[in-house]
This record gives C-alpha cells, sequence and structure tokens, in this order.
C-alpha cells in the first residue's frame, strides 16, 4: 500500500459523501411543512404574527402596573404550592429508590422483573404531570390531594430514570466484596450499591423538588390545589393586573428555589 | 510502626462529624411533617382514594372499553401537539442558537454572557403554560398558535443555557488555527466553534423536542390547541372511554418519538458505523462533556428540564 508509507503532512481524504445529509434535511423540511401548513397543520404564519404584533399591545398593556391589593390572597395558595411540593417530593423520592434498583442490570439480575419496572417507568414517563392532575381531579375532584398524586407520579418517573443510570454505572468492586462476603442481594445493594450512589439520590432529589416546585404552581389550572388555582380565577375575570402579581411570585419562587438548590446540590456532589 | 509514634495509624478513622447532618435531617423532618399536619386534605378521602382510583381506571379502560371509534380524533388531537412541538422547538432552536454564542464566556466579554445567561435563565423559569396564558393568547388568541409561540420561547431558556454550556466546553485548538490563519469573527465561529458544537447543539435540539411534546399536550388545558384540549373536554363530560382512547395515544405516541429521536441522538453523539470524531482526533479532556447530557450518567441530563 502506498497509503502506508505517505508523508504525515498529506491532508486527510475526505469522508465519503452519503445520502443521509440531504436525506435528513428532506425530511425535516417535509415534518416541517406538513407542521405548519394549513391543511395537515396548525396553520403557522409567521408573516401574519409579525404585522399583528401590536394587536394584543391593549391587553398586554392591562398586566401593567401589577395590582398590588391581591397579595394578601395569595400567601394561602403559595404555601399550599410549598406543601403540595414538600410532600409528593418525600413520597415520590421514597418510592423512586427501590423502583430505581428494579430499573438497573446491576442490582436486578432477574430479567421479568428488570423489563417489568422498566417498562412501567417510560409509560409512567409518557404523561405529562398535568395530564394526571386532570385525571386525578375528575377522580377526586379539586384540592391538594390530586395535585400531590400527579406529582407523586412524575417525581418516580425522573427519579427512578436518573438514578437506574448512575446505577447501572456504579463501581462493580463492593459489589464483588460483599458477595464474596457472603451477602444475599439486598444486602449487596445496601452495602455495595447505596453508599456509591447516595450522594446522587440526594443531588436527583433536590432536583426533583425544584421540577415540582415548577409544576405545582401551574397544577392549579386544572383545579390541582396551589398558586395555579389564583391563574384560572384572575384569567377568568381579565383581572390581569392581578395576575401579574402571580406570575411574579412564581417567577421570585421557582428563581429562589433554584439557587437553593443548586447550592445545596454543589455541596453534596 | 510502634506504639509511642503518635501518627500511628492505630486503629479505625473516627466517624465523620455528624452535626450538620443531624441538624438538616432535623430540619427537613420539621418541615415534611409540617406540611403533611397543616396541608388541606382530609383523611376520608385518603381512605376512599384506592376505590376512587381503581373506579377512574376500569372507566377509562375497562367498562366500557376504550372508544375504539374515537381513535381517529384522538390521533389527530395528539398529532396537533406533536406539530406544536416541532414548530416550537424549531423557534426555540432558531432563536437560542445566536443567543448561545453570545452567552458563552469563551466567545464573547465576561459581562456580555452573563447578561445573556442571566437572560436566559429568567427565561427558563416561566414555565410554558404561563408564556401562553400571559403573553400568547392575549396576543394571537386561543389556539395551536399560542401554544406554538409559547413552546417557542420557553425552549429559547433552556435551549440557549445548555448551548452555551456546550460552546464553553470546546477546545481552542481549531480557534486559534482558524485565528491564525486570518479568519475574520465570523468566520473563526464558523470554521473553529461551529464543527465542534453542532452535533451537541442538535441533540439538545432533539432531546427538547421530545420535552416540548409532553409540554405541548398539557397546553390544551388553558386552550392553547393539542391533544390536552380533548382531554378536558372528555373529562367534563364524564366520556371516562374517550378519555381512556386519549391516554392510551398519548402514551403510544410519546414513546414512539422518544425512542425514535433516543435512537437519533445517538447516532449524532456517537456516530453510525463510520469512524467518528473520536478516533480522528485525541480529546481527552472532552470526556467529562460528552458525558453531560446523553450518555448514561444521568447527573447532567438534570441540566435540561426533565418535565
Amino acid at each position: 500500500m502506498t497509503t502506508a508509507t505517505a508523508p504525515r503532512s498529506a491532508r486527510p481524504s475526505r469522508p465519503a459523501r452519503t445520502l443521509a445529509g440531504p436525506l435528513t434535511l428532506v425530511v425535516f423540511a417535509a415534518i416541517t411543512w406538513w407542521a405548519a401548513s394549513d391543511e395537515f397543520g396548525i396553520d403557522f404564519d409567521i408573516g401574519g404574527l409579525l404585522s399583528n404584533l401590536t394587536r394584543g399591545a391593549d391587553i398586554l398593556a392591562e398586566f401593567w402596573p401589577p395590582d398590588l391589593t391581591v397579595l394578601p390572597r395569595t400567601i394561602g395558595p403559595m404555601l399550599e404550592t410549598l406543601q403540595m411540593a414538600v410532600i409528593a417530593s418525600v413520597i415520590g423520592c421514597a418510592v423512586a429508590l427501590p423502583v430505581a434498583f428494579l430499573a438497573s442490570r446491576v442490582t436486578t439480575p432477574n430479567t421479568v422483573a428488570y423489563v417489568f419496572d422498566r417498562a412501567i417507568l417510560s409509560v409512567v414517563r409518557a404523561l405529562p404531570d398535568v395530564l394526571y392532575a386532570l385525571v386525578f381531579v375528575a377522580a377526586l375532584s379539586i384540592g391538594p390531594l390530586p395535585g400531590i398524586l400527579a406529582l407523586i407520579l412524575f417525581n418516580i418517573a425522573v427519579v427512578a430514570k436518573l438514578l437506574s443510570e448512575t446505577v447501572d454505572g456504579v463501581d462493580p468492586g463492593p459489589l464483588e466484596a460483599t458477595r464474596a462476603a457472603g451477602a444475599n442481594r439486598i444486602q449487596t445493594v445496601r452495602w455495595a450499591v447505596l453508599p456509591q450512589v447516595l450522594p446522587n439520590y440526594v443531588a436527583y432529589s433536590l432536583y426533583a423538588f425544584e421540577l415540582n416546585i415548577r409544576a405545582s404552581a401551574i397544577l392549579g389550572i386544572v383545579g390541582a390545589g396551589g398558586i395555579g388555582n389564583l391563574i384560572n380565577e384572575t384569567r377568568r375575570f381579565f383581572q390581569y393586573d392581578k395576575l401579574m402579581v402571580v406570575v411574579i411570585e412564581i417567577f421570585l419562587l421557582v428563581i429562589i428555589v433554584e439557587w437553593i438548590s443548586i447550592w445545596l446540590r454543589r455541596r453534596l456532589v | 510502626m510502634t506504639a509511642s509514634d503518635p501518627t500511628a495509624v492505630t486503629g479505625r478513622p473516627s466517624p465523620p462529624g455528624q452535626t450538620t447532618k443531624r441538624i438538616a435531617t432535623l430540619l427537613l423532618a420539621l418541615v415534611v411533617v409540617g406540611a403533611v399536619l397543616t396541608v388541606d386534605v382530609e383523611i376520608e378521602r385518603l381512605i376512599d382514594l384506592p376505590a376512587a382510583l381503581a373506579q377512574i381506571f376500569s372507566r377509562m379502560f375497562l367498562d366500557p372499553a376504550p372508544e375504539w371509534s374515537y381513535f381517529g380524533d384522538a390521533l389527530s388531537a395528539m398529532l396537533e401537539s406533536v406539530q406544536i412541538a416541532w414548530l416550537g422547538t424549531i423557534i426555540g432552536a432558531f432563536l437560542s442558537f445566536p443567543l448561545a454564542f453570545f452567552g458563552a464566556k469563551n466567545i464573547t466579554s465576561g459581562l456580555v454572557s452573563n447578561v445573556i445567561r442571566q437572560i436566559l435563565n429568567a427565561i427558563r423559569a416561566i414555565p410554558e403554560i404561563i408564556v401562553a396564558v400571559v403573553v400568547f393568547i392575549p396576543m394571537v388568541g386561543l389556539g395551536a398558535y399560542s401554544g406554538t409561540l409559547a413552546i417557542g420561547v420557553h425552549s429559547i431558556g433552556t435551549l440557549g443555557k445548555l448551548s452555551a454550556e456546550v460552546i464553553e466546553g470546546i477546545d481552542s485548538g481549531p480557534v486559534e488555527a482558524a485565528r491564525a490563519a486570518g479568519g475574520r469573527p465570523l468566520q473563526i465561529q464558523r470554521w473553529g466553534v461551529l464543527p465542534q458544537v453542532l452535533p451537541e447543539i442538535v441533540a439538545f435540539w432533539l432531546y427538547r423536542f421530545e420535552i416540548n411534546i409532553r409540554a405541548s399536550a398539557i397546553l390544551g388545558a388553558v386552550g392553547a390547541g393539542g391533544v390536552g384540549e380533548a382531554l378536558v373536554q372528555s373529562l367534563v363530560y364524564r366520556r371516562f372511554d374517550r378519555a381512556g382512547m386519549l391516554i392510551i395515544v398519548i402514551i403510544v405516541i410519546t414513546i414512539l418519538i422518544d425512542t425514535a429521536s433516543g435512537w437519533m441522538r445517538r447516532r449524532i453523539i456517537e456516530g453510525g458505523d463510520r469512524p467518528s470524531r473520536g478516533d480522528l482526533v485525541e480529546q481527552p479532556e472532552r470526556a467529562d462533556v460528552e458525558l453531560r447530557p446523553f450518555a448514561s450518567s444521568g447527573a447532567a441530563r438534570m441540566d435540561t428540564d426533565v418535565g
């Protein structure tokens, strides 16, 4: 072969041209056309938007200045949002721990249990929290209870998914050591796996709490308790200046919880 | 080692201090107990809970069975959600892409990147359903159009942040090479930065699309289009058979798209069977960046919204 003796300074050969690139672009364009078209899609018209930018201006103007007289009324729902997030995080993360161990090959060699657990997890993950809340509100009527249940499912899905991936990657050394010392499966998990993944588990739980705050703030829109309830009320009566107060509060709550959570996570991991 | 040596390791190391841990546990326990005791949930409702859940489950999926004649309508409602998510993701990707360059510390000055990052964080903190209610429904009215725009705007936050982090993780070699060859600022970005970051950023777009499908499914709750609207209607009119059908369709379509998109992301990041980037250039220090969003470690997937 001459290439073997070719000088190092020679350019590398161009990668072979394939159809994959252009084909991807064609598929991308086709899906976009399908989604934006009047006939099959949602009739997306960017020109219309730009020429209509001022259309909602008078409504948007009603948001300002925020009407602070609504502030006392927001305290109760705001606390309820926090309560829902705290309770759902604790229950959801506790349930997620065994579920995560069942969803990893490392801790669950039994194929049936493993496949079953993962299938359930991906089904649970496919439905968003607000849809769970809708269904639970229909079953249990309004209030924080359906909201808490929806958040619990959402937590299990998130934490178990992240944690099972961490369990997949644990150092096998301690596993072998405990097994060699005669530990059964549960003892192995307790003494070889859990200590390795505990910091991650706490970090994921904090992260889930952060997501819960965001979620529980909007669950009230479908009647599942918390501050979202006020979004609906003020919106229904076109009290946009009051709605603005609620939005600002949610914004601040989310930002503050995120700061605290990131600070704690940095200390942990 | 003799006993007289004071530094000798004589036995077990002393256990690490427990004080902070105990205080933290106590505080957490107080908060949780406080929340449980004060939350507005009557105990009778908790007792009825299993029966109520079993009943709605049975009315949605078993008796009567999901209404198959409704399948077509359910599917087209879900496809509208997919369309909203797709177009919303494109808007988010398109607008976040330039912002990500301005938000990367190694591309612009510290001040500019800080300001951009704070703006992106602020956008991220407002859920899309609120963006829809507060901005776009008043502006363009009810319907899928508002939902698309809301998802697009919210996506700018996460996509911009994650893309900026990818750009901050690049190897500075190609940038220096492009500069040394006399590249103008834009050419340096095009040939020094873009080829390094594009695969990961495109993978983020796909991942965001998966998340946006879930987001667009709930936008119907405020009248911003998609399958959520149909679900609200069916539940309001107690048509649980239809609700069951809708839920089945949502789950199946979501899982199908997740699977396809996940496969594409893996191909984009790891390459197909052709030699990948990694074979051509040694990049040991990139290992942690590669791990960040997609590989098996979940730690950093956290940086994106799972929800």
